[in-house]
């Protein structure tokens, strides 16, 4: 039918895109991480080898488990600081949701590579902002070498990741509630409700959705992300900062193992895949 | 609400406003000072405003070109998109044909996969096709990783299109393509209006791509040339900042002017 041949070619474009330059390449990178690689060329077929060497490399555990780290950050300080906020603001007249909502979507605006670069120098141990405000409070036995000592290290980028990313989940759950019915929130209060019972028993379970959407999000951001880390450690000190993408790059790029660079792809593939699989299910529900 | 209870909400509300602008501020603040009283001085504005650092980094430090190449980059994805995301969107939402199911699944599993998960085989495809410091080799991939998202979000549009208005077309005996552009364009601006606002945002921002895939200089967009500086001006901190400033300025007044229409955008593939 004639319709049926105009979406197939409306279709076209995007899918052949989509296809050449993200669906072969995922297909490629299976292929590859069966094979033993040479210098770029590959050679025998050795099954799934490079994956029995996932199991000894303790650098692929120690970022999968940053990666971990990052996922639970993400959930528990920029979504609840967003929701929060999204509560607060809903209350508020039109001028200040517009100009707050403004402002706390800015650093999302900047590209991580910069993002990181602004926060090197807040960092920086010697004339950085946060050792020196540190020292005019009194508390200068608290300053450190932030993104250069271990035990800090990931903890203060995701500091910089959270900066980023707590505006977007202040409008995403800013837009959820203000297409909430406000009957609810007028019988609630008619019945005497405070702001925090208002807040636990109507908003939160109403915005269940947003929830599970920045969650899923989150979540995938944070098993991708690959800039920040990038441009400010490099996953250093040592391996503290190190994630799966960085770990990848430096297969690929630095050391040459085409095969184990793809089979770290594969995992990296099926983590966000099975991430998202179960956001899915989730969201199914009512 | 009680008097302190308002009053704290107000102090959380001012506490993340100042953990969002107070780096953007100190940016600006390093890029407007001379070098000599850049550590001097309380952090307040200095008088009168000193572009040296804009100038040195502008023709200097080749950051001219980076810019111009951001402009490119991003505007040539952006076209890209607007050109192939809204006919699929329509497709999908509008449009019966077998296996629909089954592609937009294919589009849907696309929305997560991370770029470094592919490059590892996208880089030798390049290569193969002589993609390597090309353009063209940056803005393809670019489009093709942003496609998911622009699919769904152009799908959530154009199902807001009345099915009547589309009917009453296909009665005059319209064409498909000269039916979406005639009467389904118009109705769906402000939703290409956001898709394109977004897809600049990522393009301006991406890093990993032009990074492994250019190496002329003259090639470069911000990011890259933003991120290099760190190394080679190591202590040039005026000079950082202002390119810091370059590289995200545009971005920030460009929300900032489309507020509303990045909002719609952003929001458009969240909340249904």
């Amino acid at each position: 039918m004639l319709t049926t041949r105009s979406a197939y070619l409306f279709l076209l474009p995007s899918l052949t895109l989509y296809l050449l330059f993200v669906g072969l390449p995922i297909l490629q990178v299976f292929g590859f991480s069966f094979f033993a690689w040479d210098n770029g060329i590959a050679g025998d077929f050795i099954g799934l080898a490079n994956y029995g060497r996932l199991l000894g490399d303790s650098v692929f555990w120690t970022a999968l488990w940053h990666n971990a780290i990052w996922v639970v950050l993400t959930l528990a300080f920029p979504l609840l600081a967003g929701l929060v906020i999204a509560a607060i603001l809903a209350d508020r007249n039109a001028n200040v949701v517009r100009w707050l909502g403004a402002i706390y979507f800015i650093p999302r605006t900047i590209p991580l590579v910069v993002a990181g670069i602004i926060w090197g120098w807040i960092y920086n141990p010697i004339f950085g902002l946060l050792n020196f405000g540190l020292e005019a409070v009194g508390l200068g036995g608290l300053a450190g070498a932030w993104l250069a000592q271990e035990s800090t290290a990931l903890l203060s980028l995701n500091v910089v990741g959270a900066w980023t990313f707590f505006g977007f989940c202040v409008i995403i759950y800013l837009a959820a509630i203000q297409s909430i019915d406000p009957a609810l929130y007028e019988a609630a209060s008619i019945d005497g409700a405070s702001w925090w019972r208002k807040f636990r028993d109507l908003t939160v379970p109403l915005l269940r959705g947003s929830t599970l959407f920045l969650g899923l999000y989150a979540a995938i951001e944070a098993m991708r992300f690959f800039d920040l880390v990038w441009v400010t450690t490099q996953g250093g000190p040592g391996y503290a900062t190190e994630v799966l993408t960085t770990h990848i790059y430096k297969t690929f790029f630095l050391v040459g193992d085409f095969g184990y660079a793809a089979t770290l792809s594969v995992v990296l593939l099926i983590i966000v895949l099975a991430i998202s699989a179960g956001a899915f299910t989730l969201l199914r529900k009512p | 609400m009680t008097k302190s209870t308002r009053l704290f909400q107000n102090l959380l509300l001012l506490v993340f406003a100042l953990y969002a602008l107070v780096p953007v501020y100190l940016v600006f603040l390093a890029a407007i000072r001379s070098e000599a009283d850049l550590f001097s001085g309380p952090l307040t504005l200095s008088w009168p405003i000193n572009f040296a650092n804009f100038g040195r980094i502008w023709s200097e430090a080749g950051f001219a070109t980076y810019f111009l190449n951001s402009v490119i980059t991003a505007v040539s994805v952006t076209i890209l998109v607007l050109l192939t995301a809204p006919l699929a969107g329509f497709a999908f939402a509008k449009l019966r044909f077998p296996g629909k199911e089954i592609l937009f699944a294919l589009f849907l599993a696309g929305l997560v996969v991370p770029a470094p998960s592919v490059i590892v085989a996208l880089y030798g495809n390049l290569q193969a096709l002589g993609l390597i410091d090309n353009r063209i080799g940056v803005i393809l991939p670019q489009a093709a990783l942003l496609m998911p998202f622009s699919v769904f979000m152009m799908r959530t549009v154009m199902q807001d299109v009345p099915d009547e208005l589309i009917e009453a077309a296909v009665m005059d005996g319209a064409g498909l393509l000269k039916l979406f552009l005639t009467i389904v364009v118009p109705v769906v601006k402000p939703g290409l209006m956001s898709l394109g606002l977004i897809t600049f945002l990522f393009a301006w921002q991406e890093y990993l791509l032009p990074l492994v895939v250019f190496q002329t200089e003259s090639l470069k967009p911000l990011t890259v040339g933003a991120a290099s500086l760190q190394g080679r001006y190591g202590v040039d901190y005026g000079g950082i900042a202002a390119a810091g400033l370059i590289a995200f300025a545009p971005l920030v007044v460009l929300f900032l002017a489309m507020q509303r229409s990045f909002v719609r955008g952003l929001t458009a593939g969240a909340v249904k």
